[in-house]
């Protein structure tokens, strides 16, 4: 079990899965997956639709059963209980009546929401929301959000938790360009104020190329990981997107506000 | 056994109406008003849940309940609850055992709990006749024993509300964002279906088999409609809900209506209901 190399990554390994296996109908989702997520970076998992990326998320949540492991070690005590989740869509019945700040407390407060929300509940949140630009939203129904408005409020949830781990599952879907942009610029400043390890699900490669700061190739099996520069190569990209896919869509992007100054987007990558 | 006597006199002071002097329509008035807020909160939950198909099987299952009594010749007060509280958590064990759809493990337990009843009654030529009671409810029969029964399934109810209020919702909302917040949903969703099976079985006496649903359903969706937010909305569907329940019995012992209890109960509420439509259109214009 205690092989002496994994024993010396797990000191900045914030998780790692060990040949992880999800069978579902008899079709191979993930097949004997190992990667890691290093610690207080922002880690993308990417691949083309279907190739088992939110699969992963969810068994690193514990709602997909698996084979393998899954060792999370990313507070000081060795465990990992606190994290952070964004879910890609967030099917919710919109009729439902319910607001941002009760939202907000239906998970920390203990007193019924029928007796309203404590001061300092409510405080709480608001501060949560100011962190993610959206303290106007508080009174605002959460049916009557937009789709980039609900997900600055997802994300609040999750920090709420204060969590070790910030798990987003396909943060740019649903979102405009600019939307998602702002998004990932918020994402790295909260990152590097609170500290929390990040980890998402993106199909999207300017996106990576340009927050992330280790990347794990998925279709089934992993195709390659380490830092983007390192593992998106063409052959890695074609491998995992069936056809020739250059580093060139991430620096085309509309609006000029691409530009991609992540260390992946160097030259020589097209050599 | 306590004596409720002192409750009963106090419901008739309250509500001075001439149908209101027997002792049976007190004791229907009480058992009504400890029912009706029970059904209503967790009716609340059960359209947040879209558990209405199954809070329909549970009550489906009175009559599965009934014969299993007649069976074994133990009280079918005794039988009908337990059963209910059985084949809820049943449902509830397989739905989180198997990859089935939630609708498809419903559709079999109903099937098979409406098929063994009908089974067990058509034996029994007596037993039909007295079917009837359950199909269209009969809470002017309730006993000084039920009501008090009724009380401490209204205690259970309250600690239960009083905790799982916030909670339930975030499950409803999402369950997969409430299990990675550290949740504990499965837990959750056990106790709450067991305690709505009980209360389904008890509000089966009030409205019948037919109706139940409708009692859970109809006030919680016409606080949707009124309500601005999560907790408002729960005040709402107590208020449609006693208001209904009270009206009903009411206007069922009007010599002009003399119509069944649990029917104009319902009624009352589906007039709430489409004030509350009104009511939200109404809204909708003046915001825009």
């Amino acid at each position: 079990m205690n092989k002496p190399d994994l024993m010396q990554k797990s000191a900045d390994t914030a998780v790692s899965f060990e040949k992880v296996t999800v069978e579902r109908g008899g079709i191979l989702i993930l097949d004997s997956v190992s990667a890691i997520v290093p610690i207080g970076g922002c880690t993308a998992i990417i691949g083309p639709n279907g190739a088992g990326k939110t699969t992963m998320l969810l068994t690193l949540l514990g709602e997909v059963p698996y084979k393998g492991f899954i060792h999370a070690t990313c507070n000081i005590n060795g465990g990992c209980s606190k994290i952070g989740y964004v879910p890609q869509r967030f099917a919710f019945d919109r009729g439902i009546p319910v607001t941002v700040a009760e939202f907000l407390a239906m998970g920390i407060q203990k007193r019924p929401l029928w007796f309203g929300i404590s001061n300092k509940i409510k405080k709480r949140s608001l501060e949560y929301l100011a962190s993610v630009k959206s303290e106007h939203l508080a009174e605002r129904k959460i049916g009557a959000l937009s789709g980039g408005e609900m997900q600055r409020v997802l994300l609040a949830l999750a920090l709420q938790q204060e969590p070790d781990l910030l798990v987003l599952d396909e943060p740019a879907s649903g979102v405009d360009f600019q939307g998602e942009y702002i998004f990932c610029e918020l994402l790295d400043g909260l990152r590097r104020e609170k500290g929390f390890t990040q980890l998402m699900v993106s199909h999207d490669l300017a996106t990576v190329t340009h927050h992330a700061t280790h990347v794990i190739c998925l279709n089934h099996k992993v195709a390659a990981q380490g830092p983007p520069r390192q593992a998106l190569t063409n052959e890695t990209l074609t491998a995992i997107f069936g056809m020739h896919m250059g580093m060139v869509d991430s620096r085309s992007m509309p609006g000029g506000s691409a530009t991609c100054s992540g260390p992946c987007c160097n030259k020589d990558q097209n050599a | 056994m306590p004596d409720l006597s002192p409750i009963y006199h106090i419901v008739a002071q309250l509500l001075p109406f001439e149908c209101l002097q027997a002792g049976f329509m007190q004791q229907a008035m009480v058992g009504l008003i400890l029912l009706a807020p029970m059904a209503a909160a967790m009716g609340v939950q059960v359209v947040n849940f879209r558990m209405s198909f199954f809070s329909d099987a549970i009550s489906h299952s009175a009559f599965a309940g009934v014969a299993l009594g007649l069976i074994f010749s133990i009280n079918p007060h005794w039988t009908m609850p337990v059963f209910g509280l059985l084949v809820g958590l049943g449902i509830m064990a397989v739905q989180h055992k198997t990859t089935l759809s939630s609708d498809t493990i419903i559709g079999v337990f109903f099937s098979a709990v409406i098929a063994f009843g009908l089974a067990v009654v058509s034996r029994d030529r007596s037993v039909a006749r007295d079917m009837q009671r359950f199909l269209y409810g009969d809470i002017l029969t309730i006993s000084n024993n039920d009501i008090i029964w009724l009380i401490a399934l209204f205690i259970a109810f309250m600690i239960f509300q009083a905790l799982s209020y916030n909670r339930l919702l975030y499950i409803g909302l999402n369950s997969t964002l409430a299990k990675a917040h550290s949740i504990r949903v499965a837990t959750y969703q056990y106790y709450f279906a067991g305690l709505l099976a009980l209360i389904v079985m008890f509000s089966v006496w009030a409205v019948g088999v037919l109706l139940v649903t409708a009692l859970l359903i109809v006030p919680a969706a016409a606080a949707r409609n009124f309500a601005r937010s999560a907790g408002s909305m729960f005040w709402w569907s107590l208020i449609i809900s006693i208001t209904s329940a009270i009206a009903g019995l009411i206007i069922s012992a009007q010599d002009w209506a003399t119509t069944a209890t649990g029917a104009t109960i319902i009624l009352v509420a589906c007039f709430w209901f489409i004030i509350s439509v009104i009511a939200s259109f109404i809204r909708r214009d003046s915001i825009r």
